[in-house]
């Protein structure tokens, strides 16, 4: 039995976000009529959302000391049980810190958007249904926070619904992750079929030998959910996704969304772990493709936020790579790297997403175009704006992975887990992993040279000035960063412990 | 898991008889054929959110007929309202999404708005 304490904790992290989100629209909408009241309200709205977010770091921090102190946790609400593993206090963390310094971003980002409250709102309910998503025990349950996450991120994707490319982004994202989402149900529909039950343990005790209709609910939770981890071929919608949605948003579906996704994926993969070794073959080749995929398309983008967003993929493929050599050889190695990038990935996508995004507003938003920042626009930006110029070069060269930043850890621990197997396939994957990290730079650096060395653009030169509440999310996620990498046994408290409650199957 | 077992005999198919389980099985992949079918061909947004719904009235179906077949029938009913609650309002945005697309773009033909490439 857990403490009172603990319950509350529980449920702390997923009520208080979830619970204020209505109020919040409440609070920007009753009884506004004028657009003074409208401006004096959305300033209630920006303190009301951050304010919540920073309330949710208390039952965080008892969630994660009485996890310390007694290991997992399962709470029985009716017949859904919700259990904090490793798993989700990482997820846990990865959401709420992404989610705190993107809604400190977005405080001037947003200001005078239209529909401003719904933003908040629908952020605070993302934010919740995140983590819940962690807690999930059973398939359906494990679902429902999916689908839940997957509404919430349509709506924030097709904010600017005055952009016909943000409409056409949402559009394509809603059709594809619903289509996918189908898929996942049938696979559900199928386990429940053969083994009775949704729930994930009693699966995977049940589901000993190979059965064809197992198979084929994993291979379609594996095309389901891959449409949310944006695996290759099933990633159209993630570059207009992520380069149209507003930044602070962009900066979380890269950071966390399609990294809960692939905790999803996982969850429901390991429950037929017992089935077949073939779902890590299955997830290392995917990565190899990610990886490839992401990067020669990146190299050709002339929109930076574009251009980040395919670097996502490649980055999901390392991710992948190294969650499939834990599911292949159940060692933990693996799954412990890629959970490790897990979180380096959510701080360096995240400062590279938020950074560009203080030079897009100042280049562009602050005199109302909406038009994207190209590469071209950069030329010189450092010499105006020195502190986002700084954030976007930590974070590019993280994310190409040059020591000693916060990237090259994750990807090194990936490498190592790779080559403990000694197993030959897994090693030359390891290797065109390698030299997909070095193509990368091939991206990433020309964005340093141009910030850096080129003259100033005539659009730098008329740039606005970047507001001081967008840049403390920046210095403290470069810091992080740096930080980081130099310590990298930092975060294997929270990494170890989500590699061993992945595998405890095994 | 009697239930189970005669569910994965005819899953495999050695006699396909016109039970009540098997009708709605072909009821199942009847419906998720055109629904898959249909998202190939269909250009005009409004019909993409029905087809849309054609594909997760599929999964509606085939949550309750796993319920039965896995011998778990109340727990396949609910998961299946439970879906019906989820998917309108996905179906609800997907409209809303067309209404402001058809002011933007004057159409609501798939070809005619797609800009974003590469």
């Amino acid at each position: 039995m857990m403490m009172p304490m603990g319950v509350l904790a529980f449920l702390g992290l997923i009520l208080i976000p979830l619970g204020v989100s209505p109020f919040v629209y409440l609070l920007g909408r009753v009884g506004v009529r004028t657009s003074e009241q409208q401006q004096a309200r959305a300033t209630w709205v920006r303190w009301a959302a951050l304010l919540t977010l920073l309330a949710t770091w208390i039952p965080f921090v008892l969630a994660a000391s009485e996890f310390a102190r007694r290991g997992p946790a399962e709470f029985q609400l009716e017949t859904i049980a919700l259990r904090l593993d490793g798993v989700s206090l990482l997820l846990a963390a990865a959401v709420l810190g992404l989610t705190t310094l993107a809604a400190l971003f977005s405080w001037p980002y947003m200001a005078g958007e239209i529909g401003e409250e719904k933003y908040y709102t629908m952020l605070l309910a993302m934010t919740g249904v995140m983590v819940g998503l962690g807690f999930a025990t059973d398939l359906f349950n494990l679902w429902v926070w999916f689908e839940a996450m997957a509404v919430s991120s349509y709506l924030l994707v097709a904010f600017y619904r005055r952009q016909a490319a943000s409409l056409e982004a949402g559009m394509k994202y809603l059709v594809q992750s619903a289509t996918g989402s189908v898929m996942v149900l049938m696979g559900i529909a199928l386990v429940l079929a053969t083994t009775g039950t949704v729930n994930l343990s009693e699966i995977r005790a049940g589901a000993a030998g190979s059965s064809p209709a197992l198979l084929a609910a994993g291979a379609l939770f594996v095309i389901g959910f891959g449409v949310k981890v944006a695996m290759v071929p099933m990633h159209t919608w993630l570059p207009d996704a992520h380069s149209q949605a507003p930044s602070g948003i962009s900066a979380l579906l890269s950071g966390v969304v399609i990294e809960a996704g692939l905790i999803a994926l996982l969850r429901a993969l390991m429950a037929l772990a017992g089935v077949t070794h073939a779902w890590g073959l299955l997830l290392m080749g995917f990565g190899a493709a990610n990886m490839l995929y992401g990067n020669l398309l990146a190299l050709k983008q002339t929109q930076v936020k574009r251009l980040l967003a395919f670097s996502s993929l490649a980055h999901v493929g390392y991710m992948l790579l190294g969650f499939g050599i834990s599911l292949y050889t159940g060692q933990t190695g693996g799954a412990q790297g890629a959970f490790f990038h897990l979180l380096t990935h959510a701080m360096m996508k995240g400062l590279a997403f938020l950074s560009v995004g203080g030079l897009l507003y100042a280049l562009r938003l602050a005199k109302g175009d909406h038009n994207p920042l190209l590469t071209a626009d950069l030329d010189g930006a450092a010499t105006r704006y020195p502190l986002a110029a700084l954030a976007l070069s930590v974070a590019a060269l993280a994310l190409g992975g040059l020591p000693p930043l916060a990237g090259f850890m994750s990807k090194w621990q990936i490498f190592v887990a790779g080559f403990q197997t000694q197993n030959a396939v897994i090693m030359g994957l390891v290797v065109f992993a390698a030299l997909n990290s070095v193509l990368s730079l091939g991206y990433y650096v020309p964005l340093v040279n141009a910030l850096y060395r080129r003259k100033p653009s005539d659009v730098v030169a008329h740039g606005a000035v970047i507001p001081q509440a967008m840049l403390i999310p920046l210095v403290i996620l470069t810091v992080a960063v740096v930080v980081v990498g130099l310590i990298p046994g930092s975060l294997s408290w929270l990494t170890g412990e989500a590699a061993k409650a992945l595998l405890a199957a095994f | 898991m009697k239930n189970s077992v005669r569910f994965q005999r005819s899953f495999e198919g050695e006699i396909m008889n016109f039970s009540p389980l098997n009708i709605i099985l072909l009821g199942v992949l009847g419906l998720f054929g055109v629904g898959l079918y249909g998202l190939l061909i269909t250009r005009n947004l409004i019909k993409i959110v029905l087809v849309l719904q054609i594909l997760v009235k599929a999964a509606v179906l085939a949550l309750v007929l796993a319920g039965k077949a896995g011998g778990n029938l109340g727990l396949g009913q609910s998961l299946a309202a439970t879906v019906i609650v989820a998917d309108t309002v996905v179906a609800v945005i997907g409209l809303a999404l067309a209404v402001q697309i058809r002011r933007r773009f004057g159409t609501l033909d798939l070809p005619a708005i797609s800009t974003l490439k590469g």
